[in-house]
């Protein structure tokens, strides 16, 4: 079975960019989330086991996704795509419940190799 | 003479570069001050000379008086990286900088040049550096002294009639530390730009 996952960014850019980069051969059935509502819907819906997560985002920022799904329980796993790469952002979301953190710009070596960490792939 | 909008792929494009970029801009200066550093999402508009006071005025927030920082930069982009600091944020910024807690003026103003530069250094850079290109910086100057936002851009002194207008704030995680960060490019280098972001989006 495919594994949902979510792209939430406020770029569509930046959506496509993260789509280029997942690990080729990986069975995903992906959902596209411009801002944190739009990714809680996903979330809520069951489309996100994986949501890649932008942080500074209009509407609702990544931050604020992080608290909510803590709230709910967090049934997924969070990797915060990020251009935002301070030491204490880093800290920041990781304390929130994400589980791993990549700096933008994105590249696939970058995200296999946590997918691999985590045994996701 | 009129200019072409960017069209929504490359305003988009624009907003993801710059938002990397300002995301090292942020990295740099959180590592200077050893401090967490609240970043903004950028904001664009092409604007006439006329407009652009009164958008800049409602891009930022706080009405005190500012401090403006300037440095040019050109060869593959051209533009001009102004960084405006409230007034109010400044000591705190000092305190982070190990500058000694009675501020003279000249201290002051050494003091946001060497911040003004951290920003638009790593900022235009990494905007530069996505396109895969070098920039040349001319060194930075202080542009206006503690005085009213509307007094720094005046438009009868300004070169060109359109101008991009890119803008991003830095603040400082509990202090009143506020900058703004304005990136005006007039219409040639809006057309270097042009054909930069569309060179960037064919390689996808």
């Amino acid at each position: 079975m495919s594994t949902p996952i979510t792209i939430v960014d406020d770029s569509s850019l930046s959506r496509k960019l993260m789509i280029k980069s997942l690990p080729p051969g990986w069975d995903v059935e992906i959902t596209q989330a411009a801002n944190g509502v739009e990714a809680l819907e996903a979330y809520r819906t069951g489309k996100a086991d994986v949501m890649f997560l932008d942080l500074t985002m209009p509407v609702m920022d990544g931050y604020a996704v992080l608290e909510n799904l803590k709230r709910e329980g967090m049934n997924s796993f969070v990797i915060v795509v990020s251009a935002d790469i301070q030491p204490k952002a880093q800290e920041r979301v990781q304390s929130l419940g994400a589980m791993a953190f990549i700096k933008k710009p994105v590249s696939t070596e970058q995200v296999t190799k946590i997918l691999k960490d985590y045994g996701i792939l | 003479m009129s200019i072409a909008p960017l069209t929504s792929d490359q305003t988009d494009a624009l907003q993801e570069i710059v938002n990397i970029a300002m995301g090292q801009a942020g990295d740099s200066l959180a590592r200077t001050l050893d401090v967490f550093v609240e970043l903004s999402v950028p904001r664009i508009r092409l604007v006439h000379v006329s407009e652009i006071i009164k958008t800049v005025y409602g891009m930022v927030d706080d009405r005190e008086v500012v401090t403006a920082v300037r440095q040019s930069f050109y060869d593959n982009l051209n533009g001009e990286a102004i960084v405006l600091f409230g007034s109010s944020g400044c000591l705190d910024l000092a305190v982070l900088m190990g500058y000694a807690s009675e501020l003279s003026t000249s201290g002051e103003q050494e003091l946001l040049l060497d911040v003004g530069n951290v920003l638009i250094g790593a900022c235009i850079g990494g905007i530069g550096a996505q396109f895969g290109v070098d920039l040349s910086f001319s060194p930075p100057s202080i542009m206006a002294e503690r005085v009213v936002l509307e007094t720094v851009l005046v438009p009868e002194k300004l070169p060109w009639e359109y101008s991009l207008l890119v803008e991003v704030n830095f603040g400082l995680e509990n202090s009143d530390f506020k900058s703004h960060l304005l990136i005006l490019m007039a219409e040639d280098g809006i057309e270097s730009l042009r054909q930069s972001l569309e060179r960037f989006m064919a390689a996808l």
